[in-house]
């Protein structure tokens, strides 16, 4: 295939402006699949992200196209639309020459528009702007597009007025395609090198390597070599996405496809990495990307302790498809053994806790989620802490260190004295504001990760009644005053629910979680005092009394039987919960940790 | 040894009353004659391999209402009984009876019959408490007949109900005062509990009833026990109080884990170590024996560690509580074995205590009975 006629190109946008729906009409204009075939969102093929309607994974697609009579292979490079997921959208853009920068028509410049076409731009891709869902009623197409340029720094005077749900100029997106994208450069006579963006496991066949060449070609039987994994494998097939797989005979510089090579093991194929034949290798590499970096943690222990291996199974098995996702084996003096997980931001761990839930009949206890924190030690060491738990004594510490993230959001303009409180009311420094037109705000803060991950999203959605964005990216970590809160169950520390705070923000928080425990954690045959410390000094306590009554005094006459169950039943539900030492510890109470900070 | 103990059940009532959760129904009295006559079967049916009448040592006629018959339908009811058992010379043999109704017709009835004791289904002496409870007598009455039935049966025990909404301490205190000014010789005293199905869960649940706090509810019990004790009632069982002597040897068949035959719909039998329970809808108890056949609904064997387990259950709602040698004899079991860890926390939380020979509940255990028995199941 002449590579002047290949254009590889990603959508981007912002969540919900309409992404899959037009990616559906790019596949169903083109023939690559008949309405018959059609299913709605064909590229979301996991269910969560059905569900959900958000593209997780990166997928792609070839699409044949006849422009003016002659036949151009278009290879569309889907990108995941939500912050958590940056790195998957780095990693396609990397495999595209252009990008489609999909903006609704009623809601233009969002968080997320902003965040995904300055990636855009970073890789140097030809971006055009298409103004999506004009069939809407209320529209306001003119300001979208002065949004584009004043925002984005993009000509906007060529923008696409389309509408995907409805398939209206459809064929002008096809145009612009060929048209505007230049077409990929590369030497089909240079030694083999082709960019690993995305892979996944199939039962079948093995990892399924998704590549984009660059230079050279790969056939059936040549003997490729990973660089990066220094792995060689025999090529079992090359293919590309139709948007089936279908196999081919040789893929060349510009296209997209696949690589089998039966290899079993996914964390052998590392995205980024760079395909390369055994017996005519480059010399160097492509360059590769940073591997994503997990920022939040929590724990997930089996309620009962048997399941222990079971879950171990599934998180190996999940781990397969999702690379961006870590555990490893923890142990708890309150909930004994289980995992602690990495995930790149909230929505990446509901979506992984969805996937454990759907796939396995497990009760399991997951803790508060928390992010990871660098300690500076007195002596010079610095040690990452992905759980409160292995925070060492104040006296070793020399300084204790957060994640900053670089928080963008993008608000009706009579919000920003609302956002701006929220900021500032959770340690936020204020970088600058921005007008996007006479209605909307550019906001932008650095605020502490932990401070957003909880539910940053939530109460921005609240405060402007669904209509601010926000987008974060990882800036560094800073010093703060951090401290690690103890929760006391009857005397006793309970591991799981320990917590670092904000010094200032101890004693609320405290309060908060210890009165939600409170209400958590049933009477007992005693009295149980619930405590908040730090070190050992206590900063907020509740009470739950003992029992005061509880006896049937019936005896349901000579019917023991039913006495029995009805008493059986009584130590049932004492039984699904998590006994700690004396104490009863139901399940929820484990996110109580959670639920307090959002009381904040 | 067959079982010395019977168990009959009537299901008939005036009223239903809207706590109530025995097998009953009211205004069905159009079914007593059918009853009677599926009785019979039952009773043919089970003791068909009698060879000859068996002697019982104890008989309870519980309901429902058993005096809601008509006195010649209580006779028919001892007919049927006395085709099988034979009352034994020194046994207790007791009916339940509510404050209205009983008149001295039916009292003749059954003393001719031989009960010699009587269990009267009182609850409250304070009309407002009786009003909420849907009790179709008022405290005069039960005053009256008290005196009166006292002098056909002089063995008579009331049961009193403590917890109701709207009940307070005082009104309470009251009851208790003026119960152990008449001729009684047993009480028991049962905090009201809201049973799945009863129009009182419900209306709980709406918010219509509103639940007593359980510090109240305990401070109720904790006064029926210091003036039951103060009068001379010995406090044996949980929610069981008796003058000396008057202890309810039949309720003690059940909590000894002892055997008993029981008949009528809902009743719960215990037989050649199966525990069964006869279906609890009279109609369905009805059309069952109608065909001529059996209705058990839950039956069970317990295994021997489940039989020790049950043991332990109710003889913990003794204050005499568990003799751990003679409950170590009959299971053949080790009760360090069973429940080391069990009695180990309740005795360092202070709810069990060894006293002499046995094991049992302290009176901070008495008070959450439910909580700390259920730990050993």
């Amino acid at each position: 295939m002449d590579p002047k006629f290949i254009r590889n190109f990603s959508i981007i946008a912002h969540i919900d402006h309409g992404k899959s729906t037009l990616a559906d009409q790019l596949l169903l204009k083109s023939g690559t699949i008949t309405q018959r075939e059609f299913r709605a969102q064909i590229l979301d093929d996991l269910d969560i992200e059905r569900e959900r309607g958000i593209t997780v994974k990166a997928r792609s697609v070839t699409i044949n196209w006849n422009q003016d009579g002659q036949v151009y292979e278009l290879n569309l490079i889907d990108t995941p639309g939500h912050v958590d997921f940056h790195y998957e959208v780095n990693r396609s853009l990397a495999a595209c020459e252009g990008a489609l920068l999909l903006i609704d028509a009623f809601q233009g410049v969002q968080a997320q528009t902003v965040a995904n076409a300055f990636a855009a731009i970073a890789v140097n891709l030809e971006i055009i702007p298409v103004v999506n869902k004009i069939d809407l009623p209320v529209i306001r197409v003119d300001e979208v597009l002065e949004e584009v340029e004043t925002v984005l720094g993009l000509d906007a005077t060529d923008a696409l007025r389309v509408s995907a749900k409805v398939g209206l100029n459809i064929e002008s997106v096809f145009e612009a395609i060929v048209k505007k994208i230049p077409p990929p450069k590369g030497t089909p006579d240079a030694p083999l090198k082709a960019l690993v963006f995305d892979s996944k496991y199939d039962n079948y066949r093995g990892v399924i390597t998704y590549v984009r060449i660059f230079d050279g070609s790969v056939k059936k039987g040549d003997k490729v070599r990973f660089m990066r994994e220094q792995v060689v494998n025999e090529v079992l097939e090359i293919g590309q996405f139709r948007p089936n797989m279908v196999a081919c005979d040789e893929l060349g510089p510009g296209q997209v496809g696949y690589i089998l090579t039966g290899l079993k093991e996914l964390s052998k194929v590392t995205v980024g990495d760079t395909v390369t034949l055994f017996h005519n290798p480059a010399a160097e590499p492509l360059p590769g990307y940073q591997k994503p970096k997990q920022m939040v943690f929590c724990g997930m222990f089996p309620i009962d302790a048997t399941d222990f291996e079971a879950l171990r199974e599934e998180l190996q098995k999940l781990s397969m498809n999702d690379s961006s996702f870590s555990f490893v084996p923890e142990t708890s003096d309150a909930l004994g053994f289980g995992f602690r997980c990495g995930f790149l931001g909230m929505l990446h761990m509901e979506i992984v806790q969805q996937r454990l839930e759907k796939e396995q009949d497990m009760d399991l206890i997951q803790t508060a989620p928390n992010v990871t924190y660098q300690i500076v030690k007195r002596d010079g060491g610095i040690m990452t802490i992905d759980n409160p738990q292995d925070v060492p004594d104040a006296g070793i510490i020399e300084e204790f260190r957060e994640p900053i993230a670089k928080v963008s959001y993008i608000v009706p303009s009579q919000h920003v004295g609302t956002i701006m409180q929220l900021c500032q009311d959770r340690r936020g420094i204020y970088r600058s504001t921005e007008y996007l037109g006479p209605t909307r705000a550019q906001i932008i803060y650095e605020l502490p990760l932990s401070e957003i991950v909880y539910d940053m999203y939530d109460k921005l959605k609240s405060v402007t009644s669904g209509y601010g964005t926000m987008d974060y990216e990882i800036i560094g970590f800073a010093a703060a005053d951090l401290v690690k809160m103890d929760i006391l169950v009857k005397g006793s520390r309970v591991d799981a629910l320990s917590t670092i705070v904000h010094r200032s923000n101890a004693e609320r928080r405290g309060r908060a979680l210890v009165k939600r425990l409170k209400e958590e954690i049933s009477k007992h045959q005693f009295e149980i005092a619930i405590q908040a410390a730090i070190g050992s000094r206590v900063i907020a306590r509740e009470t739950i009394s003992a029992l005061s009554k509880n006896v049937t005094a019936k005896c349901y006459g000579g019917d023991i039987t039913r006495k029995r169950k009805l008493l059986q039943k009584q130590k049932e539900g004492k039984k699904r919960m998590k006994q700690f030492g004396e104490v009863e510890i139901p399940q929820k109470a484990f996110l109580t940790v959670l639920e307090s900070a959002k009381d904040d | 040894m067959p079982p010395q103990a019977l168990y009959v059940h009537v299901p008939f009532c005036l009223h239903h009353c809207g706590y109530c959760d025995f097998t009953l129904v009211a205004n069905r009295d159009h079914l007593i004659p059918q009853y009677l006559e599926m009785l019979g079967r039952e009773l043919n049916h089970y003791c068909r391999e009698f060879t000859h009448r068996r002697k019982i040592t104890t008989l309870f006629i519980g309901g429902g209402t058993p005096t809601h018959l008509s006195p010649k339908d209580l006779q028919t009811i001892f007919e049927l009984i006395g085709r099988h058992f034979e009352l034994s010379d020194d046994g207790e043999f007791s009916i339940e009876a509510n404050p209205d109704g009983l008149c001295d017709e039916r009292l003749s009835v059954l003393e001719a019959n031989g009960i010699n004791r009587l269990s009267l289904g009182v609850q409250s002496f304070d009309d407002a408490v009786l009003k909420t409870l849907e009790r179709k007598h008022s405290a005069a009455e039960a005053t009256e007949t008290i005196a009166r039935a006292s002098n056909f049966i002089p063995n008579v025990s009331v049961d009193l109900i403590f917890g109701v909404p709207g009940q307070g301490l005082e009104s309470w205190q009251q009851t208790l005062e003026h119960l152990t000014q008449l001729p009684v010789k047993h009480i028991s005293t049962y905090g009201l509990t809201y049973e799945q199905g009863t129009p009182f869960y419900r209306q709980e649940k709406s918010g219509v009833l509103k639940r007593m706090p359980d510090d109240l509810e305990r401070d109720m019990y904790l006064a029926a026990m210091s003036h039951l004790e103060s009068r001379g009632f010995e406090h044996y069982e949980v929610s069981n109080f008796g003058l000396p002597g008057y202890q309810c040897r039949h309720n003690n068949v059940y909590w000894n884990a002892d055997e008993y035959y029981a008949f009528g719909p809902g009743a719960a039998r215990y037989i050649d170590g199966i525990r069964s329970t006869n279906a609890r809808s009279v109609v369905k108890w009805l059309n069952s024996w109608n065909k001529g056949e059996p209705c058990e609904e839950d039956r069970e064997q317990l295994t021997t560690e489940e039989k020790a387990r049950e043991a332990i259950m109710l003889s913990l709602r003794r204050m005499a509580g568990l003799h751990v040698a003679s409950f170590e004899a009959r299971f053949q079991l080790s009760l360090q074995d069973l429940a080391e860890e069990e009695i180990r926390q309740h005795v360092e939380d202070g709810l069990l205590e060894y006293s002499g020979e046995c094991l049992r509940l302290t009176q901070n255990g008495l008070l959450i009975a439910d909580s700390v028995v259920s730990d050993f199941l």
